[in-house]
């Protein structure tokens, strides 16, 4: 028996394990989901910094950000709405040029005025919009109460975020009142 | 475990000993840095130092230290900086930011970024040198989504020879003071119930006492002790009584709201050795805005809180806005300070200056209401207090939800209205300070007004994790600040140093000088009397945080962490729309002459 870790037995056999793993990893990962990158924009852009990473926002501190589950604006509106934000409130826009070269809702900067909604912190192509929109409808518009499986596809295992979403997991604020 | 550890040889040990000499003769003194229960008592015999997070049990935050004075501090320049870490952001927060106060011992000093990071700094010799840092790896996403005001940690304390911390995510951390590694942990605050925690421990004879944070999110409050010899918990006294404790009847509703009432504790305490009293600030109820969820005083929310240190138990309470519909929490820390009474007596004060805009002395004996005054400019809540208990004029005690001044108050029938100050507080955390020579005490404060629009509660919405405020805050108004002194001998205020924008890092007194920062960027030194401002240097940054001073080799320091986040970054920009250019950071800046 040859203890030369180069034999070709072995490096068959480890070719061998590789490949299975790889499939394994393919399988358990299922077809890749085609709106994860709209998921990287709805973190990349901070959409979750106030609508939630469930969508469903709320009030609160920082005002009242809509619900995206229980939104009913379509993919063209989404689109829109993040990319020229929406007039007197927090919710920013996300093309630059918005109000200036582009015109958006119709107006530009002095249209708006004191209604002008705020620049956001990150600037999105059309591309990343209507990726983000995607997800949106995919994954959050429509949808009841936030799951687990939800927020493990959100934020991956390595946090204890959605550790509360597990079934007879730990005490809601609602258990603990009882 | 690990005495038995340190006791034996071991081969690693052995190999590295050789290589570590020098390194044993920086660390030989740190046997006699133990940190003991005498010197934390003792800590004004200790000037150069600054081992406690308020300086000093009672909480003054005043430095005898006077080789930086009134006569030379237009002289005062940047020795050293340094970089820290800590920016990155989680859960619903963009960036992290600094409102800790350094702790400096024996010319080592321990700083805290906003996600827990514990440095080690060697400030001797006009530098500073990081010896280490303990990274707690806190959990981002699952603290910082029920952070309700930002990714913050106000610092450390020392006991024995370990740095004792707080993490984000509800943790209390004993790091080796030598080594930086950590020594212990154990879990205080759990985030699944919406607990946090950003205060600083107060270590207490031989145990830390732990403040938690969450009544935005439906917390029932606490205060919590751990012993820090046997690792485990000696006492959690719960800022809402449980049913049918005293308290309990000023739950009124049918709702259970108490269950999730608020009285969060996040900022550290003070503590009277005379009779062993822990005195400690508690917060707002939730849901914030709709105080018809929850009729009645709704104790202890609001309230300055007097416990048995060794026990928790309550001795007594002063609360200060019943049924509170404003969001204006008594999380502030209470400074004790004895001045001349009447006949010859002493007068022995717990002074808190409260987010609803009145300062209050109380007789930290008894509980009882001394004086009180508005410290901002501006009121409109109340017509003012009642000179005999202290309680707002238009408080009674026969009506479930209080009106206070109806034609501004938040209500179910007045839902969106403007009130003065605004829900962020005359003051928020950050400290005040008693120049206990001048007598006067000094409060950063916030001169505001802000609109609040309130949403009914109802139990459905109360979700774990999630928001419970009943409503929100907008920022309609300007908002600008002031450091106002109050002299303590008359409960009258002896002066105002108006600023552009509002403190939102606290004040250093020494005892000719007034130290404090501008969100903006400005570190300032003022007159201690006239209110004057005598010096100011501009960090680049925004100042969030309290400066502290210390000597190492015979030279005295200012030092002052800088970086803008919080609540004011995501919250409550709006009224000071100048501060949105000031970009996050994360950086210590220590002035000498």
């Amino acid at each position: 028996m040859s203890r030369n870790s180069k034999s070709p037995r072995r490096a068959i056999l480890a070719l061998a394990v590789i490949a299975i793993a790889v499939m394994t990893a393919g399988a358990s990962a299922q077809s890749p989901d085609p709106t994860d990158a709209g998921k990287a924009v709805f973190k990349r852009a901070n959409c979750f910094g106030c609508h939630k990473w469930h969508g469903n926002g709320g009030g609160g501190y920082g005002g009242d950000a809509l619900s995206l589950r229980k939104t009913e604006l379509t993919r063209e509106q989404i689109v829109e709405t993040v990319s020229c934000g929406r007039p007197g409130t927090g919710m920013p826009f996300f093309t630059r040029g918005a109000y200036d070269t582009v015109k958006c809702h119709d107006m530009n900067r002095q249209d708006a005025g004191n209604q002008m909604p705020p620049e956001a912190n990150t600037f999105l192509r059309q591309a990343d919009i209507e990726a983000v929109a995607d997800y949106v409808l995919a994954h959050i518009k429509g949808k009841g109460e936030p799951n687990h499986t939800e927020c493990i596809d959100f934020f991956g295992n390595k946090s204890r975020v959605c550790d509360i979403y597990k079934a007879g997991g730990e005490a809601t604020n609602a258990g603990q009142s009882k | 475990m690990r005495k038995h550890a340190k006791r034996r040889p071991s081969l690693q040990a052995a190999m590295l000993a050789s290589a570590a000499a020098v390194a044993l003769i920086v660390a030989a003194p740190s046997r006699a840095d133990e940190v003991t229960p005498e010197r934390l008592l003792n800590a004004e015999k200790e000037p150069g130092n600054w081992l406690h997070h308020h300086k000093n049990f009672s909480a003054t935050r005043f430095s005898t230290l006077s080789d930086i004075n009134k006569g030379n501090v237009k002289n005062l320049k940047v020795a050293w900086t340094m970089h820290l870490g800590g920016v990155e952001g989680g859960g619903i927060w963009t960036h992290g930011g600094l409102e800790g106060t350094p702790i400096v011992e024996n010319g080592m000093m321990y700083v805290t970024d906003g996600w827990g990071s514990v440095y080690k700094i060697d400030a001797h010799g006009g530098k500073g040198v990081l010896l280490w840092k303990m990274d707690p790896k806190t959990d981002h996403d699952w603290a910082g989504a029920v952070a309700c005001c930002g990714v913050d940690n106000r610092g450390v304390a020392l006991w024995g020879n370990l740095v004792v911390s707080h993490t984000l995510d509800g943790r209390l951390i004993a790091t080796n003071k030598d080594t930086g590694q950590v020594a212990w942990q154990r879990q205080v605050a759990d985030p699944n119930k919406g607990e946090v925690i950003t205060g600083a421990p107060l270590i207490v004879k031989d145990m830390a006492i732990t403040g938690v944070a969450g009544a935005e999110y439906g917390i029932r409050g606490w205060i919590a002790a751990t012993d820090l010899k046997t690792e485990k918990e000696v006492w959690r006294t719960h800022t809402i009584p449980g049913k049918g404790e005293p308290g309990s009847e000023t739950w009124k509703d049918d709702k259970n709201a108490s269950a999730s009432g608020g009285g969060s504790t996040w900022v550290t305490g003070s503590y009277d050795p005379a009779t062993n009293t822990l005195i400690w600030g508690v917060g707002n109820p939730g849901p914030d805005w709709d105080n018809e969820y929850r009729p009645g005083d709704n104790l202890y929310t609001d309230s300055s809180l007097a416990l048995d240190a060794d026990t928790g138990k309550i001795k007594w309470h002063y609360q200060h806005t019943p049924n509170d519909p404003y969001d204006y929490d008594s999380v502030a820390e209470n400074v004790l300070v004895d001045v001349p009474g009447p006949n010859g007596t002493t007068a022995k004060l717990a002074l808190e200056a409260d987010r609803n805009g009145f300062a209050y002395a109380i007789d930290r004996t008894t509980g009882k209401f001394v004086w009180g005054l508005p410290f901002v400019k501006k009121v409109t809540w109340t017509k003012g207090l009642d000179a005999e208990t202290g309680k707002p004029i238009e408080y009674d005690s026969n009506k479930p939800v209080q009106v206070y001044n109806a034609s501004v108050t938040p209500s179910r029938q007045n839902k969106v209205t403007d009130i003065c100050p605004g829900n962020m507080g005359g003051k928020n955390w950050p400290p005040t300070a008693y120049n206990p020579q001048l007598k006067l005490w000094y409060i950063p404060v916030i001169e505001s007004c802000n609109r609040i629009t309130v949403e009914e509660a109802t139990p459905d919405k109360l979700k774990a994790r999630e928001f419970w405020t009943g409503g929100g805050p907008s920022q309609p108004v300007k908002i600008t600040g002031s450091i106002t002194a109050i002299d303590v001998t008359t409960g009258k205020v002896a002066g105002k140093h108006e600023t552009p924008f509002p403190n939102l890092g606290g004040i250093l007194a020494t005892p000719d000088l007034v130290f404090s920062g501008e969100p903006s960027g400005e570190v300032t030194a003022i007159d201690a009397k006239s209110m004057e401002k005598l010096w100011e240097f501009n960090t680049g940054g925004g100042v969030n945080a309290p400066p502290m001073t210390f000597s190492v080799d015979g030279k005295q320091y200012i030092a002052i962490l800088v970086g803008l986040g919080g609540a004011w970054d995501k919250w409550f920009i709006d009224a000071t729309p100048e501060l949105k250019r000031i970009q996050p950071g994360s950086m210590l800046y220590v002035f000498a002459l």
